[in-house]
């Protein structure tokens, strides 16, 4: 991949820094990573500091290595938000992939009205997330929910939706699919948008199939929209707050809601709510890897 | 792989590309800078003129409180802006309407180094929170003995921390037990239940006699309310969740705890309350109790104003009459959950300002101010004399139907860790009243936390 | 420029099913959005029918006189165009210069900077606000515009930059030499010919930065203090009291919010198309 840069290696820095070309490149990617660096990189490492001495909301204590995080990995409600977590990643990415992914392919084609529903498949998104938890709570509750009651009445369930953790953690999977699907339809078709027709239009001519069409060249193609759309949607839901907090009532836990009462609400759990921010962070690091080194997400372009 | 397309072709695209972008780009480019650069101008012009309200000296002072509705609280501040003109200046900031966000946004205030906001209308589980950390002012000089007899008890206890008096009450809350006085009667019985027991067996036969869905309806979710809740049932059986002499000692691994959580339990599994009760605020109870499903509902005084209102009611306030909450035993003195809201001083403002900020107090604690706010907005006052004035007990028929609650009201444990606590007594009391853990498990849970919690707080 | 698909036999199954699909998911997605219309033009009781009515018995307008009235949402609405309109905008411009670098320039340190980039998105809000407000505080923005925005582009940059540096290198390389050799700079090649050509990935990022900038409620709610600042995502849970919510309320105003974000985007999709693209250089 980087075989022309393998000689340039040798010489180090000042050659880096001197070419004029490399220069403006340095230069253009400055202010991007200057606000974030310069925001994030205090709160980050002023909570690794947390995470490893004894603190609560008011007051840092003594060093204590790895205390916390044994506290974490023991405390019941952190590995409940793990498992949570994990299981609402899993499963509402996929579900958001494959019907985005639909979708995309579904507008990309020519048709009557496929402005209006363009509007419409983002109608989700749009929609403001602090009501969205809130009245998709109220379509959940017993007494008024109209989602309780046509599943109650269709006899599908038969306990109340938001008394079941069961049941919450499937309700949070549908909310959030049917909030962030657009996201992904969006990026993916932006990503078809950019494949000409030509491309296709030779293929056919050699007499490719439809679904030879689609495996050989459409996925390739939008594998780089896809993975990023995958990527971030990935990261998103591994740090899922809002939507469990004010759906649940604060009955679901995910890693986030388990950090938001160590660090926000209690006073003597800040330390290990801390440490949590941590395992969040080092685990998403993780993820992010993986798609990048082992999904061959590309982040240079040496080609 | 990248096909290249070659000759004349490229060239004609790179001439079309650069033709549409020579048109369009440079307009948008332009836009997109000029827009950018007037709204840097003018952000850095509001930087300049926006936040940082509080005490700008000059009796000058910032007062925080959510949002009213009734209006009367704009109405207080412009009576004392006006009665106290060129002395004292009062500003109103307007915080979450959720407890917890107001709760959240003023502490980090205060570890951000003070804040802005000297007076503070707060929640009457704060001041020892706030007091154990020299958050706020010591109020015990200013509001003396003399002066504290002249208010309720139980918000005055939920003042006090360690001896000292840290906030002066403003308004209270109690719970009640709200109930159809019209369907009790149909089933012939005249009076509300005086025990847990009697509420069952009312609410068991009117729920079969006359069909009603419901027959109690409370706030059992994990959430403060569900605290409150779970700690009415506690006190209603004798049982304390710490000892109220001693409060570093916890103590509700004991019988007449349990007795209490087994109580709520058996609501729910008696099938007097409904399964979904674990789930409820005082929104859901509100919505049963209004739309006639319920015999009986535990909430807070401000629903029965809501019982006259058409618009969200299906029963009239004769059908409803409120009585202070039952207890376990036959003769026991009934407590009600305490609510409502203190004053409450910054300790980092400076001292002019603090002495505007308690004129403030005193102000809105007078006799007229509270007749005004309990007349006009139906807050019930903390003034004990006001509970035997005729006005307001024609304005406010609670406090009529259920003084003895209203004064009987019992704060739930003070402690300066009341953040942590309430996390694991809204989850124990919760998982207790889901049926996943027995009241026994969920008593000697509690205890082990709370200990750990206390403990924890004493070490650090 | 649309992608060619079905080909013959089961041509007419196939239109069927995909109309299907179409009604089934538009339905799905705009469902929840006509339930709040419903809940905001009826009356307090019948909102809280148990069971729930289906169509509207007692329609009103009281919710969306309540929400005009309140001079705070009218407010509020101002204060989310600006702070999302800025954070866009931002965004858009350092990332796009970012991204361009990322993808077409050669360098060093890419892999890290990208990574760098991307760290924020790795931690979680909630963690970094008590910080960021003691951070926020010392500079002396809190209760400004700034303190939203500035937290919106820190987060919003990532998503920015990983999309359009995914854009701009699918455009072949040529482009810029070609250019050079009719004499522009790095910079005028960049404005010139790769931006218009990136033009649906510009907007999509577009799009979605306004839409998460103007949904984003921890920042505006732990910094900005009143309404001269408050975006609506604030200003709305606030029609409520300490035991109530006026979900009707609530309801209305989320309709009044969403519409017209919809018909924004709506305007702006249609630059998605590019036409360009349709003869365009791409292998």
């Amino acid at each position: 991949m980087t075989t022309p840069v393998k000689q340039k290696k040798r010489s180090g820095l000042k050659e880096e820094f001197g070419n004029p070309e490399r220069r403006t490149a340095y230069y253009m990617i400055l202010p991007a990573l200057f606000i974030i660096l310069v925001v994030a990189f205090y709160p980050i490492t002023y909570s690794l500091y947390l995470s490893f001495h004894q603190a609560n909301i008011n007051a840092v204590g003594n060093f204590v290595g790895l205390q916390n995080y044994i506290l974490m990995f023991q405390n019941t409600e952190f590995l409940d938000g793990l498992r949570n977590t994990l299981i609402f990643t899993v499963i509402s990415v996929f579900f958001e992939f494959i019907i985005g992914l639909a979708i995309a392919l579904a507008i990309n084609r020519a048709f009557r009205g496929r402005g209006l529903v363009r509007a419409a498949i983002l109608v989700p998104w749009a929609f403001p997330t602090v009501i969205s938890a809130v009245m998709w709570r109220l379509m959940f509750q017993d007494q008024v929910g109209i989602i309780q009651y046509a599943a109650t009445s269709l006899g599908v369930i038969s306990d109340p939706i938001l008394s079941n953790q069961t049941l919450l953690l499937i309700g949070a999977i549908l909310v959030d699919t049917w909030k962030t699907t657009p996201f992904m339809a969006l990026l993916i078709l932006a990503g078809l948008q950019t494949i000409p027709g030509e491309v296709y239009e030779a293929a056919r001519v050699d007499g490719a199939s439809v679904w030879q069409r689609f495996f050989r060249i459409t996925l390739p193609l939008l594998k780089p929209a896809i993975l990023v759309a995958v990527l971030f949607r990935t990261l998103d839901a591994y740090r899922i707050y809002d939507l469990f907090w004010a759906m649940s009532n604060r009955e679901l836990e995910s890693l986030s809601t388990f950090v938001y009462k160590g660090v926000r609400i209690s006073q003597l759990n800040f330390a290990v709510g801390n440490a949590a921010s941590v395992f969040i962070f080092i685990t998403a690091f993780a993820i992010a890897i993986f798609f990048i080194k082992v999904l061959g997400m590309q982040t240079s372009t040496e080609e | 792989m990248v096909e290249r397309i070659e000759g004349p072709k490229e060239s004609a695209v790179l001439s079309e590309a650069l033709a549409f972008a020579g048109r369009g780009m440079n307009r948008r480019d332009f836009l997109k800078l000029a827009g950018a650069g007037a709204a840097g101008a003018a952000l850095l012009g509001v930087a300049g003129c926006g936040g940082g309200g509080g005490g700008g000296g000059g009796g000058e002072f910032t007062f925080s409180f959510g949002p009213d509705p009734s209006g009367t609280l704009q109405e207080l501040v412009d009576r004392f802006n006006t009665e106290y003109e060129g002395q004292y200046t009062a500003s109103l900031r307007e915080m979450p309407a959720d407890t917890g966000q107001y709760f959240d946004q003023v502490r980090t205030e205060f570890q951000a180094g003070g804040g802005d906001i000297d007076l503070i209308g707060g929640d009457v589980i704060w001041p020892a929170q706030f007091a154990a950390n020299g958050y706020i002012l010591d109020l015990s000089d200013r509001f003396t003995e003399e002066d504290r007899q002249a208010f309720l008890p139980g918000p005055v206890e939920s003042n006090t921390y360690e001896g000292k008096v840290f906030g002066v009450p403003w308004f209270t809350d109690a719970g009640l037990l709200y109930y159809r006085q019209d369907l009790l009667e149909e089933n012939g019985f005249s009076k509300p239940p005086r025990t847990w027991d009697e509420l069952k067996e009312m609410a068991r036969t009117v729920q079969q006699s006359s069909g009603t869905q419901y027959g109690f309806v409370f706030q059992g979710a994990d959430y403060e309310g569900g605290v409150v809740n779970g700690v009415e049932y506690i006190y209603s059986a004798g049982g304390e969740v710490l000892d109220s002499n001693s409060p570093d000692t916890v103590v509700v691994d004991s019988p007449e705890a349990i007795e209490g959580l087994t109580i709520q339990r058996s609501m729910v599994e008696d099938g007097i309350a409904p399964q979904s009760v674990a789930t409820y605020k005082e929104q859901e109870t509100q919505t049963a109790f209004l739309n006639g499903d319920a015999v009986f509902a535990r909430n807070w005084p401000y629903l029965y104003a809501l019982v006259a209102d058409p618009e969200q009611s299906q029963i009239t306030p004769e059908q409803v009459s409120v009585a202070p909450l039952p207890t376990a035993n036959e003769g026991d003195q009934s407590a009600s959950g305490l609510g409502g809201w203190n004053f409450m001083i910054n300790a980092a403002s400076d001292p002019e300002t603090q002495e505007a900020a308690y004129e403030f107090i005193r102000f809105a604690t007078s006799e007229e101010q509270q007749r005004f706010r309990a007349l006009e907005g139906s807050f019930l006052p903390a003034l004990q004399s006001l509970y035997e004035d005729q006005e307001i007990l024609d304005a406010i028929p609670v406090i009529a139907l259920a003084p003895e609650a209203l004064r009987n009201s019992k704060p739930r444990p003070v402690s300066p860790f009341y953040s942590d606590m309430s996390l694991e007594m809204g989850e124990q009391f919760n998982a207790s009243l889901n049926g996943e853990v027995s009241p026994e498990e969920a008593a000697r849970t509690l205890q082990g936390s709370l200990e750990g919690i206390i403990q924890q707080g004493q070490a650090v | 420029m649309a992608a060619a698909s079905a080909s013959g036999g089961g041509r007419t199954l196939n239109s069927a099913l995909f109309y299907v699909f179409l009604v089934v998911f538009v339905l799905v997605s705009v469902f929840p959005l006509v339930w709040i219309f419903k809940m905001s033009i009826v009356t307090k009781a019948e909102l809280f029918e148990s069971p729930p009515t289906i169509l509207p018995n007692t329609p009103t307008g009281a919710s969306y006189g309540t929400i005009f009235a309140d001079p705070s949402f009218q407010k509020a609405l101002i204060n989310s165009t600006i702070i999302a309109g800025v954070t866009t905008v931002i965004c858009l411009f350092f990332g796009a210069i970012a991204a361009y670098a990322i993808a077409r320039l050669r360098f060093r340190f890419k892999s890290i900077v990208m990574t760098l980039i991307l760290a924020i998105s790795f931690f979680p809000a909630v963690a970094i606000i008590a910080p960021l407000f003691i951070q926020f505080r010392r500079i002396g923005i809190i209760d400004t515009y700034l303190a939203a925005i500035v937290p919106d582009v820190v987060f919003a940059l990532p998503l920015t930059i990983w999309i359009l540096v995914a854009f701009f290198k699918e455009l072949p390389f040529d482009l810029e030499e070609a250019a050079k050799i009719d004499g522009a700079t790095t910079i005028q090649a960049f404005r010139m010919v790769i931006v218009p050509l990136a033009a649906p990935g510009v907007f999509t990022t577009a799009i979605l930065t306004f839409i998460f900038a103007w949904n984003e409620f921890l920042f505006a709610n732990t910094f900005l203090f009143d309404d001269s600042t408050q975006p609506v995502t604030v200003v709305i849970p606030n029609f409520a009291t300490v035991y109530t919510v006026d979900y009707g309320a609530q309801a209305a105003a989320a309709v009044v919010v969403t519409v017209p974000l919809v018909i924004m985007v709506l305007i702006f999709q249609r630059r998605i198309v590019s036409g360009l693209t349709a003869g365009a250089v791409k292998g």
